[in-house]
């Protein structure tokens, strides 16, 4: 026991350090010219923010637009680079700028005091106003801050309106990371009022005969005020040629003509049925969920067969290891996992978001099935390890004839459930922006305004896919039990 | 041929052989009876290390098996044949192909041959219809006698039985008696843990009988049984005879 909290305290200690390392050696500020030399402006953003950055356009081409991608182009043009939008869960935005994922955030984000104790911020870009949502039905009844009092409130996690919402008296708060999923609550009698930035809450309601809103008057600091664009601290170059873009973009008052543009394209309301705008969306979604959960567990397979072989050694230290391995991936959540392999393990070694996703999903899936195959050989009765080694078989001879082709006939369907759970589990890679079901998901419900259609379809997806496998697997199942 | 010496062994704190001096003879067939927990299978098992001692010697044709490195040990157990009493038949392979796997892999013997001997084998013991048959497909009787026959298939200088014919429904413990009886009148070397006193009086040349983990007296079928010399071993013949 005492061994396991020395090499635990020992492990810790290791990653602080590291980590701390690190984050507090800062470079000289080369920002502007790392940006120009490479050629690509990273921007981060969080696509389900209209006006400011969401998805239209037609069938197949959608594509992210909005005043902060027509900004953002601004910016990239005047550096001489091409802009790259990377698009994630708006939690995720500060983590993945802080540990290099991105150059900047430029996802209509007030800098409030908070953020800038993280990260620097331009000028401010727009000058915003915060809103309450509610349903149309109950406009008479909430029209001022007062009225929601004791109410159940909306708001998006880690954002400016979440602490607006606390001026609110005795108000109950629900916490979504997700705008359409509140809008969904709210239209469900789940909520009674969102708190949302205005422009944002005035586009969702011009799309909705269900939706009414208006201007919250909430008491805000000056600096609440806007939204700017986010900037790692000790890269000032970046921030002044930044605001030298901001600046032009006031001067010439390019934002009214941005937003404009950013109304036209919702505005943009084909006649196209939702299922032959949004097919590709599911389709993409779906191959690449199969496509993590096949490579999960593919390395998963190769990575649980040597651990369940270390686990079964008389080393002690190897079986320690491998004991200590598969009983921590079992005993953390994978979410977490994915989560410290891109921006923790992402400060070392620069992943991009699907092979960080798949190798947390392949990490994972190995301590699953390093047990699956450990509990297929150990199902094999013993006397048959007897038989072998009585017949002058050396280990690794009755292993091999005897012990592992009977323990497959058990870890086969234990292999195809886990594939199955892979399935449903690597939807959690989504929180890193991998394009896979659920994220292609949440695209689909940005770009529609639908909020349950896309969901349903997801499910029947996942629901079509686990079953025909599952239904595969008894059938060959059954075939095994032949002899 | 077999040497045991000051043979203990322990399961935790639980004592189960004590001290146990025997040799075994080239041809002869030993039965070793005794009452449930006397320690007979382990005594069994310890000949072939299937279970290692806790102290004391074994030594097999010469060599002594205790300290020996697992890849002379291997090849020694080759010449130590095996019967257990669940039979432990591979069930993934048909009958010949038990009979087969371990010739062919540890002796490098070819598959033909392997075959060849494995289906006279097979024919010796009743079988020779059986040789494509799962295990899963045989009684009890004919999966022990295929038992029989892989261990033969090694040849084997010694035939251990351990409770060979318990597990089986009564009218299959006959066939299974007879190659025994066939085997033991070959001349093959047989330490057989039985509770078949018949199979015992007829075809023993010796038998020890064990209790607490001691051999507590032996002699030629007609010693133990006419005339018993220690109480434990009247009392135990008592109750089952």
């Amino acid at each position: 026991m005492k061994k396991w909290i020395q090499a635990f305290t020992a492990l810790c200690l290791m990653l602080t350090v590291l980590f701390t390392a690190t984050l507090t050696v800062h470079a000289e500020d080369d920002s502007l010219q790392r940006v120009q030399d490479s050629g690509q402006l990273v921007i981060g953003t969080s696509a389900d923010f209209p006006p400011f950055e969401f998805y239209a356009g037609e069938g197949d081409d959608q594509e992210i637009v909005g005043m902060d991608i027509l900004i953002a182009e601004k910016i990239a043009d005047d550096l001489g680079v091409e802009l790259v939008i990377q698009d994630m869960e708006f939690d995720s935005l500060l983590p993945a700028l802080e540990t290099n994922k991105i150059d900047m955030i430029v996802a209509g984000m007030t800098p409030t005091a908070e953020r800038r104790e993280s990260v620097n911020f331009s000028d401010i870009y727009f000058q915003t106003f915060q809103n309450i949502m509610v349903r149309d039905g109950d406009k008479e009844i909430y029209d001022s801050i007062e009225s929601l009092a004791g109410q159940t409130v909306g708001v998006q996690t880690g954002t400016l309106q979440e602490e607006l919402a606390q001026q609110i008296p005795d108000v109950e708060l629900m916490q979504l990371s997700n705008i359409n999923d509140l809008i969904l609550a709210l239209e469900t009698n789940r909520i009674e009022a969102i708190v949302m930035q205005g422009p944002n809450a005035v586009a969702h309601a011009e799309n909705s005969d269900t939706l009414y809103t208006f201007e919250g008057e909430f008491e805000l600091d000056e600096q609440d005020q806007g939204s700017a664009i986010a900037i790692r601290y000790g890269e000032d170059a970046l921030v002044a040629a930044v605001n030298e873009s901001l600046a032009e973009i006031a001067e010439q008052n390019l934002t009214e003509e941005y937003l404009a543009t950013a109304g036209e394209y919702m505005a943009q309301d084909s006649d196209e049925g939702f299922a032959s705008k949004y097919w590709s969306y599911f389709l993409d979604g779906t191959l690449m969920t199969l496509f993590i959960s096949l490579i999960g567990v593919l390395v998963g397979l190769v990575l649980g067969f040597i651990l369940s072989l270390m686990r079964l050694t008389k080393n002690v230290i190897v079986r320690f290891i491998g004991s200590a391995y598969v009983e921590f991936v079992r005993g953390t959540p994978l979410l977490i996992q994915v989560m410290f392999i891109y921006f923790g393990v992402g400060i070392f070694f620069n992943l991009p978001a699907l092979t960080a996703g798949i190798i947390a999903v392949s990490l994972n899936s190995g301590a699953y099935i390093c047990e699956i195959i450990r509990g297929g050989l150990n199902s094999v009765d013993s006397g048959q390890t007897e038989a072998a080694r009585s017949l002058g078989m050396s280990k690794r001879q009755s292993m091999r004839y005897v012990i592992f082709p009977q323990a497959l006939k058990n870890i086969w369907p234990a292999l195809g459930n886990e594939f199955i759970t892979i399935i449903k589990e690597s939807s959690i890679v989504s929180v890193i922006g991998v394009g896979e079901l659920i994220f292609q998901t949440r695209i689909v419900r940005s770009a529609s305004f639908e909020g349950i259609l896309p969901l349903i379809i997801t499910m029947l997806i996942y629901f079509i896919i686990t079953f025909t496998l599952t239904k595969l697997l008894n059938y060959y199942e059954g075939r095994m039990n032949h002899d | 041929m077999i040497s045991v010496k000051h043979l203990k062994k322990s399961f935790g704190k639980n004592e189960v052989l004590k001290d146990i001096n025997e040799e075994i003879n080239q041809g002869e067939v030993v039965v070793v009876i005794g009452p449930s927990g006397s320690g007979k299978s382990t005594f069994l098992r310890c000949l072939n290390l299937l279970e290692e001692p806790s102290d004391g010697e074994i030594v097999f044709e010469g060599t002594s098996l205790t300290g020996l490195k697992e890849q002379d040990l291997n090849q020694l157990r080759q010449k130590m044949g095996m019967v257990f009493q669940q039979f432990n038949l591979f069930p993934h392979m048909t009958a010949q192909k038990n009979l087969t796997i371990s010739p062919v892999q540890t002796k490098g013997v070819s598959q033909q041959q392997a075959d060849q001997k494995a289906t006279q084998l097979l024919q010796q013991v009743g079988l020779g219809d059986k040789l494509d048959a799962y295990p899963a497909s045989l009684s009890g009787g004919q999966k022990q006698r295929v038992a029989i026959a892989r261990a033969l298939a090694m040849d084997p200088d010694v035939m251990l039985f351990d409770e060979p014919t318990s597990a089986l429904d009564p009218e299959m413990v006959g066939e299974v008696l007879n190659v025994m009886n066939e085997l033991a009148k070959s001349g093959m070397t047989m330490v057989v843990v039985t509770h078949e006193m018949g199979f015992a009086k007829e075809v023993a040349d010796r038998i020890l009988f064990m209790d607490d983990g001691y051999i507590v007296e032996q002699g030629t079928p007609e010693e133990i049984f006419e005339n018993p010399r220690n109480a434990r071993t009247q009392n135990f013949l008592a109750k089952i005879l």
